[in-house]
């Protein structure tokens, strides 16, 4: 490949598109394991879910994609208000369960991964689903690229830099932070925990069931096809830092760089070993992140 | 009186009893088995191969039931979930035969599971004929209780490709490889064949399945201006080629998916831009000479809403047609059995199918592509149902 190729937008546009939606999928993942140490393996399956959602408003009702963000956002969030109510409300509440919620929040959350798609796959078949939108080429300078891509990359850069402004300026936005930062201390100067963690389990759901819905545009969705998505989530706030928020988002945009340039650079039998070395290097390396301080 | 009276409904309770036990023996269904991979990695796979086997049964059902040496009697399916693990596989399958001591056996998904069960089978000496399962190591199976109903052996497939490649009088190719174990060995056998065709090789890339851009890679395909761009791809990476593919601008005459477009959401994710992609073959609806091949297309529609996979569910169905029509002659003994499965030929919806040792040696090596928004086999030429088109521009 030419060194042109290797600069031109075409590949610029590929990498911000992939890192975006990176950022997007980490985000929730990153605010729910920031603020209450509750690792959501579910994760991709709530993406999965928004996905399902876009499928069937545009192929059932023929409403197209722009339709499904806010339905899609809604049941995500109503799944994640559900998952507190029902079963971390009452697990933090314990005294004996605190100790070991981090753990167990795996074991759980695995659970809810298999029911999910599971119901995913009675409602829907195990089948691959597919529909097309927003599906013309479009050109941008030298760049060529398909206007789903472009609404993918416009929806998915709005929603982190909308989240982001919420962390900063909203009352609940900075009481999410501070819970990010000191738990004990936040509860202290009178941050009520119940209502900030519905409001983090809805948000951090919202923006998986939002994510799934920009992936339906290009990937096919499948019951079984979330998992992925949580480990390319992980590996993002690996390298952005757990519970750094802001490090998330530009750990997404780093792994869509890493990802395209990596394989322009050298061939695309390395992605994964690219990928992969990178998530090990940074845990070995900085284990706190590339933008946190201190030890996570 | 009181006594012959006694004796009389004792004689008719008896009369009933035998009726009862005879026509309970008659409509005594018969258990088929088979494990299918309800979750994992081949989940999304699978279930259009578990979609053969319920239409053929409930169709079966419909009809009477199963001819078993001539008497009718009904099939029930019996199935579990083997998590995409061959090794779970291999002990569904052992227990369907010691546990549920079912009648007969239909194959797993996919080539893994197969090689995995294969073992049981010689150890209970029980006949099965296989489906989704290709590769040229299926020949050093030992013959006699597995049979292989798919045309498409890597080496043979291979060959194909650089046929219709010649007869097209194309000269040059590049060759994408997703890394999967029957991609990779189709490429092995691929590279030597476009070599001996005369075609050269311009550029390879090998992927991992897990890849979420192709950009760079097709880039680099696009500055070498192959005349055939050759995809040995699986359905996920398939769907990114043809995304991105089209963005780049690819615009070789020749440009093959080999696993992929036979799903039935490609055509709805695609219309009319996977007119002209060319892929694997094994079957089609629309090959007259198979006579059975468009009424199956048209009650799997009807069943489930959306097209068979081509590969899968085809496969499925025949591994039941061949099994049912071994049965029908020679009963439920294994030994019958296999006899009658080895030597016999079998009216399917791919057409006669005749073994010899593991493979079928009737059907022929095929590729198929998408012309208005149908798969049509255009290679070989006594088999095609319409000639190869060069693909035309992208639609936008």
């Amino acid at each position: 490949m030419t060194m042109s190729s290797v600069l031109s937008l075409q590949l610029l546009i590929a990498a911000l598109v992939l890192g975006t939606l990176y950022a997007l999928i980490a985000l929730g993942l990153n605010l729910i394991y920031g603020t209450m140490r509750l690792l959501n393996v579910a994760h991709g399956e709530v993406v999965m879910l928004g996905g399902y959602i876009a499928y069937g408003m545009a192929t059932q009702f023929g409403l197209n994609t722009a339709y499904a963000l806010i339905p899609s956002m809604l049941c995500a969030a109503l799944l994640g208000l559900a998952a507190y109510e029902f079963v971390f409300r009452p697990l933090l509440k314990k005294e004996q369960l605190l100790a070991r919620v981090e753990a167990n929040s795996l074991i759980i959350f695995f659970g809810v991964a298999i029911a999910l798609q599971n119901i995913a796959a009675l409602a829907f078949t195990a089948s691959p689903k597919s529909y097309r939108y927003l599906d013309r080429v479009v050109t941008i300078g030298h760049a060529s690229i398909a206007e789903y891509r472009l609404f993918a990359l416009g929806v998915a850069g709005a929603a982190c830099i909308g989240c982001m402004l919420f962390f900063r300026f909203s009352r609940t936005g900075l009481a999410i932070r501070a819970l990010l930062q000191q738990r004990a201390a936040a509860a202290l100067v009178g941050i009520e925990a119940d209502r900030i963690n519905r409001v983090v389990f809805a948000l951090g759901f919202a923006m998986a069931g939002l994510a799934g819905c920009l992936v339906s545009l290009s990937e096919p969705i499948s019951p079984f096809g979330g998992f992925p998505f949580t480990i390319s989530a992980l590996v993002v706030i690996i390298l952005g830092g757990l519970g750094n928020l802001l490090g998330s988002l530009l750990g997404g945009l780093i792994l869509g760089a890493v990802e395209v340039y990596g394989v322009a650079l050298t061939s695309s039998n390395w992605r994964s070993i690219i990928v992969y070395s990178v998530f090990v290097v940074m845990l070995l390396w900085r284990p706190q992140g590339l933008f946190s301080r201190g030890a996570a | 009186m009181r006594t012959s009276r006694a004796v009389m409904l004792a004689a008719a309770a008896l009369a009933l009893l035998a009726v009862a036990a005879g026509t309970g023996r008659a409509e005594d269904p018969v258990k088929i088995g088979f494990s299918a991979s309800k979750t994992g990695l081949f989940a999304n796979a699978s279930v259009t191969q578990t979609n053969g086997y319920d239409l053929w049964a409930e169709q079966v059902n419909a009809a009477g039931g199963l001819s078993v040496a001539g008497v009718k009697r009904p099939v029930q399916l019996i199935s579990y979930d083997d998590q995409s693990n061959p090794s779970m596989a291999a002990e569904i399958y052992e227990k369907l035969i010691t546990s549920d001591k079912v009648d007969l056996l239909f194959s797993p998904f996919g080539t893994p599971n197969h090689f995995s069960v294969v073992p049981i089978l010689e150890r209970y000496k029980f006949p099965m004929v296989g489906s989704s399962a290709a590769s040229v190591r299926l020949r050093e199976l030992k013959p006699g209780n597995i049979w292989f109903p798919t045309s498409a052996f890597p080496d043979r497939m291979a060959d194909v490709i650089a046929q219709l490649l010649q007869a097209q009088n194309y000269k040059t190719a590049a060759i994408l490889t997703v890394q999967l174990p029957f991609s990779l060995e189709l490429k092995k056998f691929l590279l030597p064949a476009l070599d001996k065709a005369g075609i050269k090789v311009l550029t390879t890339a090998d992927y991992p399945a897990d890849i979420k851009d192709m950009t760079p890679t097709l880039t680099a395909i696009k500055e070498a201006a192959p005349d055939a761009v050759i995809g040995l791809t699986f359905p996920a990476d398939s769907v990114l080629y043809m995304q991105q593919a089209r963005e780049i601008g690819i615009t070789a005459p020749f440009q093959m998916l080999s696993v992929g477009p036979t799903y039935a959401f490609f055509q709805n994710r695609f219309g009319a831009n996977a007119n002209g992609i060319v892929m694997m073959g094994q079957w089609s609806p629309h090959q007259k000479d198979w006579p059975k091949a468009k009424p199956f297309f048209d009650a799997y529609v009807a069943k489930f809403h959306e097209r068979p996979e081509y590969f899968d569910s085809a496969l499925a169905y025949m591994s039941a047609e061949i099994t049912a029509q071994a049965v029908g002659r020679a009963g439920l003994d294994h030994d019958k059995l296999r006899q009658d499965i080895s030597i016999q030929t079998f009216d399917t919806i791919n057409g006669p199918v005749r073994f010899q040792g593991v493979e079928n040696v009737t059907t022929p090596t095929m590729l198929m592509q998408i012309q208005d928004g149908e798969a049509q086999i255009v290679w070989p030429k006594e088999t095609a149902s319409a000639p190869f088109k060069p693909k035309g521009a992208w639609a936008n």
